[in-house]
């Protein structure tokens, strides 16, 4: 067992889940979300947002509008669809209880040490 | 200096080093192929491209800039290396194939439900598979054991058989329901709120009992003490019941295991032993076809139908080691569980090698049986001058260098006559003596061979040489037939029927007794017994003129009383009783009683009379 890959993987639910939340008010291109991820450390490199992009795109969550640029190519601005909302809603709930629990597992732990 | 090169990416303009260039490049198609082309591969080359036409975009200030080799590896640093993207390329893998297994196994899988068990999992497994409730399972498996005892059997059998769910997939494929993250989250959500429950549960059991334990010390004896034993009883005897039928199973299984590896290495020795026996026949047999053995000529002889010899050895080595063989894999498959299969083509290919050659041997037999088909007869007659009165006397020639060895039915050798010619010989001659009212006795040789059509047949027949020879009442018969090793043995037999007129007597020397028959039929009159003998031909039967007379046998046996009043012995027999006596001897008779006196001796006779 690699520790990248339980990384990697541990990171790949949360990612999908903050891609979602960073599109919920509002649409956004790929920069804007990268800038947003970046600044919580949550992305290292820009590439690995790509095939999840693709990927929640293909599953019906996430559709995209292409917008002219000033400066470089045309951008691709992402939105949620409304089961990408329904979705979002549930991970959010799903968020919440996991944390709660990982929250008293890992606390119980300590404190039994 | 440096050359340049002009790209188009994602729709702008850019100069660009041609070592930057090529760098980029490579970058671009190793990313590109750590995708697969299910994952949208060209849609995310596209916005990566853009993304890095972006990047470049903000690092030049103007058109003529050019992009040079610090450019692109600030470029490549922020969108990673394409070992990044290989990484999550590999968690995005499991995604197709969730997909693929959601589409072919949705359907309900038959497992053992030991969580929720009384004996095995047995009944609530089947509960789940029909999708009622495991208590109308239970029910009918008590009608059936109750009803009839093979619903035992049947419950072990499935007990052995299915599987029990032990992951937590599994678990979730007993239910029918799609295997996928969520299910198997939700299956582990439930796990853990029984565990939740059931640690709530011994919570309260501890702070109700210790709560009892409290009264019990202010001596009030409550209810609920009553009732919480009652209830822990029954948990114990539940958990004691799950613990004895797991046992059992363990040692149901156990024993089932063993008895499995004694098979297979019963299967193992058989197989192994019966594909050595089969090579080496087989080995053997070849060897001898190539330098010749002079025993094989036998079987060369005996082959009438003329297969060749290897090609049957061959087909008969398939048709039974084939069948051995799986046996022998059989049994290892048994004895070792991971056992690398032979694979099917192998499988095949034996089945087919197998069933070829059953059909080989089933013609080879046919060919030979058809052989004997047909048997048909020789007959050669002649007189014999032997009338009434005159006395014939049958010998077997005395060179009986052939016959002496074998014995007398369907044996067969070959042998080198006087001339150095091979032939077969055989002691397959028989005698057979009838009654005629005829006044001259006459012989009849009747030659008969076996064979594929009625020519075949009559030609071996007519090739068996048979000689004999007669002259002053004296007959002499060869003990043996002899014919050309080209006709093969195919029942070759001869038959002398001697037609004797009655008045007539006949000798028959006693080494003609094996080629005499034992049983009177077809008019038979000479038996084996009779060799020896003179005997007068009379009608349908024989007189013996010298068999000593039935002697009748002598009772010979000893009595010996010896009481007080009766006495027999060798010297005679004694009577005694208090006043009379009986007594006989060599002397004599003496009697003796009260009254009378009798003495029979050599003197005469002297009766005594006291009145």
């Amino acid at each position: 067992m690699k520790i990248e890959n339980t990384k990697a993987q541990m990171r790949k639910g949360v990612l999908e889940f903050c891609i979602l939340s960073v599109l919920k008010d509002n649409d956004a291109y790929v920069a804007e979300i990268l800038d947003t991820l970046k600044n919580a450390k949550l992305l290292v490199v820009e590439g690995t947002i790509y095939p999840l992009l693709t990927r929640l795109k293909n599953a019906g969550l996430l559709n995209y509008r292409w917008e002219e640029s000033t400066s470089g190519p045309p951008r691709k601005y992402y939105g949620l669809t409304e089961t990408g909302k329904l979705f979002l809603k549930e991970l959010n709930t799903t968020w919440s209880e996991l944390h709660n629990a990982v929250t008293i597992v890992t606390s119980q732990k300590t404190t039994k040490k | 200096m440096n050359k340049t090169v002009n790209i188009n990416l994602a729709g702008i303009f850019f100069h660009i080093d041609e070592d930057a260039y090529l760098k980029l490049q490579r970058y671009l198609e190793a990313i590109k192929r750590s995708f697969t082309d299910s994952q949208g591969r060209s849609e995310i080359i596209a916005d990566i491209e853009a993304r890095i036409a972006e990047l470049f975009n903000e690092r030049v200030q103007n058109n003529k800039q050019v992009i040079r080799i610090k450019e692109v590896d600030e470029v490549i640093s922020i969108m990673g290396q394409p070992e990044d993207y290989l990484v999550d390329d590999e968690i995005f893998e499991d995604e197709p194939q969730t997909t693929y297994k959601r589409k072919t196994a949705p359907s309900k899988k038959l497992f053992r439900d030991t969580d929720n068990s009384y004996i095995s999992g047995v009944s609530s497994g089947l509960g789940h598979y029909f999708g009622i409730d495991a208590i109308w399972v239970r029910l009918a498996w008590i009608i059936l054991f109750s009803a009839a005892g093979t619903g035992i059997l049947l419950y072990i059998l499935l007990w052995i058989l299915v599987p029990e769910a032990k992951t937590t997939a599994e678990k979730i494929m007993m239910t029918g329901e799609p295997v996928n993250i969520s299910n198997i989250e939700k299956k582990i959500k439930d796990g853990f709120e029984n565990v939740t429950e059931t640690v709530s549960d011994v919570a309260k059991n501890v702070s109700e009992s210790v709560s009892d334990a409290a009264k019990n010390v202010s001596s009030t004896v409550s209810d609920a003490t009553k009732n919480i034993d009652f209830q822990k009883q029954g948990n114990k005897i539940k958990s004691s019941s799950k613990t004895f039928f797991d046992t059992l199973g363990e040692v149901i299984m156990f024993f089932f295991k063993v008895f499995a590896k004694f098979i297979g290495i019963l299967l193992i020795l058989i197989g192994a032993f019966s594909l050595i026996v089969l090579i080496i026949a087989l080995f053997s047999v070849g060897i001898i076809d190539i330098i010749h053995i002079p025993g094989l000529d036998l079987v060369e002889i005996a082959n009438a139908g003329n297969t060749p010899l290897w090609l049957a050895s061959l087909l008969s080595f398939f048709a039974v080691g084939i069948p051995f063989f799986f046996l022998f894999y059989l049994g290892l498959k048994i004895l070792i569980n991971n056992l690398k299969s032979i694979g099917n083509i192998a499988k095949f290919t034996l089945l087919g090698l197998w069933l070829i050659s059953t059909i080989g041997v089933a013609i080879i037999i046919i060919r030979e049986a058809s052989e004997h088909v047909y048997n048909e007869k020789y007959i050669e007659k002649t007189e014999l001058q032997i009338k009434a009165n005159d006395t014939l006397s049958i010998k077997m020639v005395g060179d009986t260098k052939f016959s002496q060895n074998f014995y007398k039915y369907h044996n067969f050798r070959l042998a080198n006559d006087n001339d150095g010619n091979k032939m077969i010989y055989s002691a397959d001659v028989h005698i057979i003596v009838k009654s005629t009212t005829d006044s001259v006795a006459s012989m009849v040789i009747e030659k008969s061979s076996d064979g594929r059509s009625y020519d075949k047949s009559i030609e071996r027949a007519k090739n068996i040489n048979y000689n004999y020879a007669f002259s002053n009442s004296n007959l002499l018969l060869d003990p043996y037939l002899t014919t050309n090793p080209e006709n093969k043995i195919s029942d070759q037999e001869i038959k002398i029927i001697l037609y004797l007129p009655e008045g007539s007597i006949v000798k028959f020397d006693k080494n003609t007794k094996h080629f005499l028959t034992n049983h009177k039929h077809n008019g038979n009159i000479v038996l084996s017994k009779g060799a020896g003998n003179f005997l007068e031909i009379i009608e349908d039967d024989t007189k013996c003129l010298d068999c000593p007379a039935k002697k009748e046998k002598e009772k010979d046996f000893k009595v010996k009383v010896n009481t007080p009043n009766l006495k027999i012995n060798d010297e005679g027999i004694e009577v005694k009783s208090d006043s009379n006596s009986l007594k006989v001897d060599d002397t004599g008779l003496k009697v003796k009683s009260d009254v009378v006196k009798v003495n029979i001796d050599s003197t005469g006779i002297n009766i005594e009379s006291k009145n």
